[in-house]
């Protein structure tokens, strides 16, 4: 008992700690998200009553935080104003406003170095007005470059004093190349002035430019503007309305999604991207089942010479890495230089644009996707095969059948109701196959007036390059897309779970 | 016509069929084989080269080893060039990923699976109904939320912020609730009556679990382990917004940085395409037969 005790205690107090952390470093919801599964974990270790979620709370803590946390997430940047213009969150854009400063009248320093014997540095600021007026810092090292390093403290040096170390020169200084660390660098006087060595030899003074009010509100030291938060616009604003610093995240409620709804932008390239996705998918799902549903019956064929030869190297596009087959098959599919373009010139003198044209970037797109996904086809529907009897097919050859009556009269009925849930779970997957698309055609070509849209983007492609490959970077839009693509996939989730009730066994 | 003969034509016509499928597939493996040993950076084309063609330049590159190119062809002068940050580092970065990913994977799904498949508990339907519903989003489209809760997390713990290992281990965690299914899957087919006779002789449930049903279900989870193995090392979507440096690529964010907009590298890419798929496929084709088995009888009970 006291072990377990013991052992609770340890886990509880770092994560207590770390709680502490994230809640000072401004991320409130990550620090109760930590405190609630630490006290979950803790009560279902130590209850007898939530035996079963011993098992099942580190599986269900990972999928919460992976899966539930950054979907709920997904939709409450939707409501937010959330792009490359508007990246900060309030506090880290005031920390970066309090950072701001202005070259002040409180005067310039020259400087000098002091070697010290275990080879740092310290630092003797004199200020050219009022020599006696003087300041050392502690020992560092010079290797770096301090520009972006914090700004070295400095203490009064008494009159009359020195400090210790050998003193260098000017030249050499610029000789041993320790300006070029010493370039930027940084030092904070005891009544908080900046200082930065901007010219060769001289820090100049530097105020920080805006205090801070209680009332959340701004006030600059050098000419004494106030200037507030607009909560609505994601900007800090003066009193004439215009817009101060970088921008911040900002709740927005429902103008991403109105934007969908009504931006002409937005909202064609989305049906259009809609209607491609559907068929994208149907024909991925399609075309890989009638190659591979061939290929399995023909290597069902047991007088047929080398059957497991063929299946093997058959199988390859399914072993071989996706991504690695996909960029092989771009590079042989480049309408100038691919091997494909050249063997279609040579023998039929044509050479689909398959990167410029619409349609024939869809049609590369579906013939890579069934030549990666037909073998997945043919190994279940080999396996499906065996279950069905072989002396169906000795009755229909004595009535005279041919092949083909077998296949699509005998083979695909039998063998349809079993397939039919792996379908709908290939179409679901072809329809989130963002893989495909982004290393295929980024989504090109562009589609005329769509903003970033492209003739061959799906959803998932879209909001992937609304988010991260758009100049804008519009996250918040992105994922309200995110969100409405969430309903519609979840609508078919269901569907298919009411639909293959029997088949998934619970 | 006789019957042989029209058999012999049946057979003639399936094996040309069957034959040019092959061409399809194999031809371009083969041409990116080719690629990698080719002088220059030729997108894959060709299958046999000249003998002048011939380089070990894109592999040397790849392996980290130094090599000279000639930089004037009238002066002879030359450079030495190695990789900066070799790909042999993001093989190495993807195994260590992938590695930990699914061992974490193992153990989460493997402990759930077993409560959802010996016990009855309250919640137990919803639940199973819920992982079903959920596994079905795509994670590219949580990418902003990933992005964002990493960066976020990153302010305060360096190690799993963005363009960390860790940070990305513990985003690919998230994907169980197919390998729940499909271990659980594997489990309703063995039956209880063992762990129950260990239980009588005074086992606890865990230790029922431990000693009884996990040696019984090594099999699944050999496949588990296979599948999110091979699933992790070419993971792109993710590792891309995760890793924003070299030297922490993943082997599909690498290999694919070959192939920028500006420059195309494709002896590069084709040697690192040779070196790392080479295995992966071996592995797979070794293991083909349980991977199947896996896929088709794990969530789904015909």
């Amino acid at each position: 008992m006291t072990f377990s005790r013991v052992l609770a205690a340890l886990i509880a107090l770092p994560a207590l700690y770390f709680s502490f952390l994230l809640y000072e470093t401004g991320n409130p919801w990550f620090a109760l998200l930590l405190l609630i599964a630490t006290s979950l974990g803790l009560f279902v270790y130590s209850s007898d009553s939530a035996y079963a979620y011993r098992y099942l709370f580190p599986g269900l803590l990972g999928f919460g935080l992976f899966v539930i946390f950054p979907l709920l997430y997904t939709v409450y940047i939707s409501f937010t104003k959330y792009s490359s213009q508007h990246l900060l969150t309030i506090d880290r854009c005031v920390a970066a406003l309090l950072d701001e400063t202005f070259t002040s009248g409180a005067g310039t320093f020259s400087y000098k170095l002091y070697r010290q014997d275990d080879g740092r540095y310290i630092l003797l600021l004199r200020d050219n007005k009022d020599p006696n007026r003087a300041f050392i810092s502690s020992p560092f090292l010079l290797k770096h470059s301090l520009a972006a390093e914090k700004p070295l403290p400095l203490e009064p040096l008494l009159p009359g004093q020195q400090p210790p170390g050998k003193p260098l020169e000017f030249e050499q200084v610029m000789r041993e190349r320790l300006f070029m660390s010493m370039r930027g660098c940084r030092a904070l006087l005891p009544d908080q002035t900046l200082l930065s060595l901007e010219s060769l030899q001289e820090f100049t003074a530097h105020e920080r430019l805006w205090v801070f009010n209680k009332d959340g509100t701004l006030t600059s030291r050098k000419d004494g503007t106030v200037i507030r938060p607009d909560l609505k616009r994601g900007f800090f604003v003066n009193n004439k309305g215009d817009q101060v610093g970088p921008g911040f995240r900002t709740f927005t409620g429902w103008d991403n999604y109105l934007q969908i709804l009504t931006d002409p932008r937005i909202q064609v390239p989305f049906l259009r991207i809609f209607i491609w996705n559907v068929a994208f998918a149907g024909l991925s799902v399609l075309g890989s089942f009638a190659v591979g549903l061939l290929l399995a019956v023909l290597l069902d064929w047991k007088e047929l010479h080398f059957r497991k030869l063929y299946r093997l190297l058959l199988i390859l596009p399914y072993a071989v890495p996706g991504i690695l087959s996909i960029l092989i098959l771009k590079g042989m599919f480049n309408q100038e230089f691919g091997v494909v373009n050249s063997i279609l010139r040579g023998i039929f003198g044509v050479a689909p644009e398959w990167e410029t044209n619409p349609w024939g970037a869809r049609a590369m797109i579906l013939i890579v996707n069934i030549w990666l996904g037909y073998p997945y086809m043919m190994l279940v529907c080999t396996g499906m095969l065996q279950s069905i009897p072989h002396d169906i097919y000795e009755a229909t050859a004595i009535e005279g059948a041919t092949p083909s009556t077998d296949l699509f009269k005998i083979t695909i009925p039998l063998i349809l109701p079993a397939m039919v849930p792996l379908l709908i779970g290939s179409f679901a997957y072809a329809f989130n196959n963002f893989v495909v698309i982004y290393l295929l055609t980024g989504g090109g070509p562009t589609m005329v007036g769509a903003g970033i849209a492209g003739e061959t983007d799906i959803l998932v492609s879209y909001t992937f390059h609304l988010a991260f490959r758009d100049t804008g970077q519009n996250y918040g839009l992105a994922s309200a897309i995110a969100t409405v693509i969430f309903m519609i996939v979840a609508t078919l989730a269901w569907i298919n779970l009411r639909a293959n009730r029997a088949h998934f066994k619970i | 016509m006789t019957p042989a003969r029209k058999l012999l034509l049946k057979k003639i016509l399936a094996h040309s069929l069957l034959i040019a499928f092959v061409v399809i597939v194999l031809s371009p493996f083969a041409m990116v084989v080719t690629a990698s040993f080719r002088k220059g950076n030729f997108a894959p084309s060709k299958i046999l080269l000249q003998p002048q063609e011939l380089s070990l330049e894109h592999w040397k590159y790849v392996l980290g080893i130094p090599y000279k190119e000639v930089i004037n062809p009238t002066t002879g002068e030359t450079r030495t060039i190695q990789a900066g940050s070799p790909p042999l580092v993001w093989l190495w970065n993807s195994i260590k990923v992938s590695g930990a990913a699914t061992i974490g994977i193992i153990l989460l799904s493997g402990t759930a699976a077993y409560a959802f498949s010996r016990i009855r508990f309250t919640f137990r339907r919803p639940l199973l109904t819920g992982l079903l519903i959920l596994q079905m989003f795509p994670a590219v489209l949580m990418l902003v939320a990933y992005h964002t809760i990493l960066d976020d997390v990153g302010q305060t713990v360096r190690s799993l912020g963005l363009n960390t290992h860790p940070g990305l281990i513990l985003v690919y965690l998230g994907g169980i609730s197919t390998n729940i299914w499909m271990i659980k899957g594997y489990f309703d087919t063995i039956p209880a009556s063992m762990e129950e006779s260990a239980r009588i002789d005074g086992a606890s449930h865990f230790q029922a679990f431990l000693r009884v049903l996990l040696p019984m279900s090594l099999p699944i989870f050999a496949v588990v382990f296979i599948l999110s193995f091979i699933f992790f090392m070419t993971e792109y979507p993710i590792a891309s917004v995760v890793l924003t440096n070299t030297d922490t690529y993943t082997l599909a964010v690498g290999a694919y940085s070959f192939l920028g907009e500006q420059e195309k590298l494709w002896g590069r890419f084709a040697a690192l395409a040779v070196l790392s798929g080479v295995p992966i496929t071996v592995i797979f084709l070794l293991c083909q037969k349980f991977v199947i088995g896996g896929l088709v009888s794990g969530g789904v009970k015909e």
